[in-house]
């Protein structure tokens, strides 16, 4: 069918065959042995020198977890996961910790050029117009090397590691870490509590606007190392901040777990603005290897008129479980989910969104879109609910699938709860392929049927391109596609 | 019985198993009937009733919701009452006992115990699933009904009323039901409580459809305000089949209706339209499983849904698209007025496709009254409750009006009507 082939064609693209990042880099590894216990988290937890109610913290998580059973109920399919066959803890030899990028390993760096991460300061002053971008890499589980540091604490932005926010800043640890994730939240939140090695944190004081985007790339690289970070990003009254994450991981023959937890939190009048692009690899054509994707994220509208807005890239992993959600807390806050979700392969994606409206005259938004494709399953699975005192709620949410050949599957989940009258929900979700009418229409006018369907193509995701920071909605397209990309750029 | 103590049951656990011990000796049925209903219950027994950790359940907590059950040995005594619509041919069930002397011209009628007696009803016994409750509940109890068959082209003049009146106590029905090649015909399929006293009643119609047959079935619950309604509408369509299923809930205090219905011939149709009246303390769940499991079939569903007072209401969708079930055309909508902050409801729409040439989608919304429209007829003299009554019922009969059959349309807007006038 001509009318898919481009698209087809352009999700080959991203294809594990042609994984772009699909390279090892061998440098040396500072690594804990095999296995959990509660050693290895004494271990990680003195080798990330923190502090004792740290390492407490740590081990109540542990021993929480060990009750917990996995959760079956996502439409993903996989071997048992035998934690207790994993490394927990992988560093990149370094002495004391890096100051400038001339300290860090070449090699390293030669990694994130070819990812084409704008970690070295020059060169991102010398993009044209661009704005800056200030990077705090994560390889494997440690924090590398943080970009315009000084710059951002001149605007009193504290954009650290974890690690280094809880040795040097442990008030606001105490304070926010596990207030929207508690530590007992779900089977992997509880793990990351346990054994996370490092992560981003950043901290945006009252009325300030943070100068420039904020990005972390994290990146997979030892073999059999689960990478668990933890984020927490807390915006003060009437502050401002934009994050971007970004992953890529080399091509592995063994899944490769991952649990993240990402914590926001948005006080009066603040806005977090939180984009993802993800694509780790997804495994090779016949389904083996690829990353396990097991990710909670979760944002606190905590203050009046805030607002957390998610946008997320999804073309990599075997397995992904992600539902970044929305607690709208504060009256007249406002939550929004933008997602494209790019399955191929035997890839199994299971995302979604959680709006919990428990204020006043709140309101969200969620835009997904899935696009399978191969042999592969793509699941919205997404939640509204409205509680009983949150009067004059508003949602909308729109999920649509486009399928890519007949052996993929496209499904959609949505839990609608309302509790309140004063409350107005929309739903609307649609499967379909490219329809003929939309052509038709189209081409009546006198336009190409390559042209056509790359119109139609871009409109089907633009929604969520649009959401995108500029530095980013490149790197989605590149993703998404060369056809996509054409018509969308 | 061999009683095994896997898990602890509840109060309404204990009465089933209880019950069925009681009742096994006189309940109708052959070897092969009995050994069917003693798996039903040892799986039930097993398994208790389904918890919200099932998804299949996730609203409608059962074990929770059904604390207490009516007894099984009150015996009420019931007098037929005229049709919905008149003209109706009726075959009534009172307090679970079909009428041995119904019959309908044209149409071969059986009684549901005839068929358990002599064991032909053993086969479709069987629970659908593991998750199946109301068929192991029906499986194990049942009693009674009637098995009809309309033969092939056949065009009834009349509708025909599956009429099962009752007061309190249990009462377990079960209607079989086979329309010929190119056969016509309307079924009304009424519960209704006519006595005091609260009632346990569960109900499955296993409806199939031959190529071509063209059928309009409306099911019509209006039980008391205390009873439980646990029904199941299992539904095969062949080719080029056509149904109109109308679901209308107007009563109950914990009613699950589930629709299990695969659409596996060619060329097939099915229109699903419901409407859910809630009020008092109820909870309502409707629950659709829709397989187009052949290409080329289509299917819309409409649900809409009134909420008063501090009831719960529920409607679960799934529309599930087989691999090879190209151009399937399946729009599915559930649009709920919810008219206060004491009650709730919840709403999960899936779809769940496998094929790529389809179009599909749902819609969903929950929202109060329209302003505007309230003040358009405000604007015009008409007071405001009188307005939003105007409203609520405009909503709801629209559905009703689908229908075109003048005096069914007229009858059952009357039952919304005069619902509406209780609970508005």
């Amino acid at each position: 069918m001509a009318a898919v082939q481009e698209t087809i064609d352009q999700v080959r693209l991203i294809d594990v065959d042609q994984y772009k990042y699909g390279f090892e880099t061998v440098i040396e590894v500072d690594k804990a042995p095999k296995g959990l216990s509660e050693d290895i988290i004494r271990f990680i937890s003195a080798k990330k020198q923190e502090p004792e109610w740290m390492l407490e913290w740590r081990l109540d998580a542990y021993r929480r977890w060990l009750t917990m059973e996995e959760p079956t109920w996502a439409r993903v399919e996989y071997p048992k996961i035998d934690f207790n066959d994993l490394y927990y803890y992988a560093a990149p030899k370094s002495s004391a910790g890096p100051k400038s990028l001339e300290e860090v390993d070449p090699e390293l760096l030669r990694v994130y050029e070819k990812l084409g991460i704008p970690l070295r300061e020059q060169e991102i002053l010398a993009g044209v117009e661009t704005p800056r971008v200030a990077v705090d890499a994560v390889f494997d589980s440690v924090s590398v090397v943080t970009t315009f540091k000084k710059e951002l604490q001149k605007a009193g932005v504290i954009f650290m590691s974890i690690s280094e926010a809880i040795r040097e800043h442990p008030e606001l640890i105490k304070k926010y870490l596990g207030s929207v994730v508690p530590t007992s939240d779900n089977f992997y939140a509880t793990l990351n509590a346990a054994v996370f090695t490092d992560g981003s944190f950043v901290f945006v004081p009252k009325g300030v606007r943070c100068p420039m985007e904020l990005s972390t790339y994290f990146r997979i690289n030892e073999k059999n190392t689960g990478q668990f970070e933890r984020t927490l990003i807390i915006v003060e009254e009437g502050a401002y901040v934009s994050y971007l994450e970004g992953c890529t991981a080399p091509q592995r023959d063994e899944n490769q777990l991952h649990a993240a937890v990402v914590e926001l939190i948005a006080l009066d009048d603040a806005e977090i603005k939180y984009s993802t692009v993800q694509n780790w690899y997804p495994g090779d054509a016949q389904g083996k290897g690829g990353i396990y994707n097991f990710v909670t994220k979760r944002g606190d509208c905590r203050g009046a008129r805030s607002k957390i807005s998610w946008t997320q890239v999804e073309t990599g992993s075997a397995i992904t479980w992600k539902y970044p959600s929305c607690i709208l807390r504060g009256d007249d806050s406002r939550g929004e989910f933008y997602s494209i979700a790019v399955s191929n392969g035997y890839q199994q994606i299971d995302s979604g969104t959680k709006m919990i409206h428990l204020g006043k005259n709140t309101s969200s938004r969620i835009i997904s879109k899935g696009i399978s494709a191969g042999n592969s399953n793509n699941t919205y699975r997404g939640q509204v609910s409205i509680n009983r005192r949150a009067s004059n709620a508003r949602n909308f949410t729109n999920c649509d699938s486009l399928l890519i050949g007949d052996q993929c599957g496209a499904h959609t989940v949505p839990y609608i709860d309302v509790k309140n009258a004063s409350a107005q929900i929309e739903h609307e979700a649609t499967t379909s392929k490219i329809s003929e009418d939309q052509k038709f229409y189209v081409m009546q006018r006198g336009i190409p049927e390559e042209e056509a369907i790359a119109l139609i193509v871009n409109g089907f995701v633009k929604d969520v391109i649009q959401q995108l920071p500029m530095e980013f909605a490149v790197e989605a397209q590149k993703l998404i596609g060369i056809s996509l990309e054409g018509s969308v750029g | 019985m061999n009683m095994q103590t896997t898990s602890r049951l509840t109060a309404a656990e204990t009465a089933l198993v209880e019950a069925f011990g009681a009742q096994i000796g006189e309940l109708p049925g052959n070897g092969a009937v009995i050994g069917t209903r003693d798996r039903l219950l040892d799986d039930l027994k097993k398994s208790g009733l389904p918890t919200r950790r099932i998804e299949a359940w996730h609203y409608t907590d059962l074990k929770n919701l059904l604390r207490i059950l009516p007894d099984a040995a009150t015996v009420s005594a019931i007098d037929p009452a005229a049709p919905l619509v008149e003209g109706s041919k009726v075959l009534s069930i009172l307090q679970g006992t079909a009428d041995a002397k119904a019959a309908v011209d044209g149409v071969e009628i059986a009684l549901f115990r005839d068929r358990l007696a002599d064991g032909s009803a053993a086969a479709g016994l069987t629970a659908l699933d593991k998750d199946d409750a109301i068929g192991r509940i029906n499986g194990s109890f049942v009693r009674d009904g009637y098995a009809i068959a309309v033969p092939a082209n056949t065009e009834l003049d009349a509708p025909i009323e599956l009429q099962a009146l009752h007061g309190a106590g249990q009462v377990h029905t079960r209607f079989p039901v086979s329309f010929g090649a190119a056969s016509k015909a309307t079924i009304i399929e009424r519960h209704r409580s006519v006595a005091e006293g609260s009632a346990l009643v569960s109900s499955i119609s296993d409806i199939a459809l031959e190529d071509g047959a063209d059928i309009t079935w409306i099911i019509l619950q209006q039980q008391a305000a205390e009873d439980t309604h646990l029904g199941q509408i299992r539904v095969k369509l062949g080719t080029d089949a056509k149904l109109r299923l109308f679901v209308i809930n107007a009563g109950g205090k914990l009613v699950r209706q589930e629709l299990r219905i695969d659409v596996a011939g060619e060329g097939a149709e099915l229109t699903l339209r419901g409407v859910n009246l809630l009020g008092g303390e109820s909870h309502t769940d409707v629950t659709l499983v829709l397989g187009h499991n052949v290409p080329n079939t289509n299917s819309t569903e409409i649900i809409r849904n009134v909420v008063f007072d501090r009831a719960n209401g529920v409607f679960q969708g799934m529309i599930r698209v087989a691999p090879d079930a190209q151009k399937t055309d399946a729009k599915m909508s559930c649009n709920t007025l919810l008219l206060t902050d004491d009650g709730g409801f919840s709403a999960k729409p899936e779809l769940e496709i496998f094929a790529d040439d389809v179009v599909c989608g749902h819609g969903a919304t929950v929202a109060d009254i329209e302003s505007s429209h309230l003040f358009y007829l405000m604007a015009r003299g008409v007071p405001e409750n009188k307005a939003r009554a105007m409203l609520v019922k405009a909503f709801v009969a629209e559905i009703v009006e689908e229908l075109e059959e003048e005096k069914l349309v007229e009858a059952l807007e009357g039952v919304i009507s005069a619902w509406l006038e209780k609970h508005a």
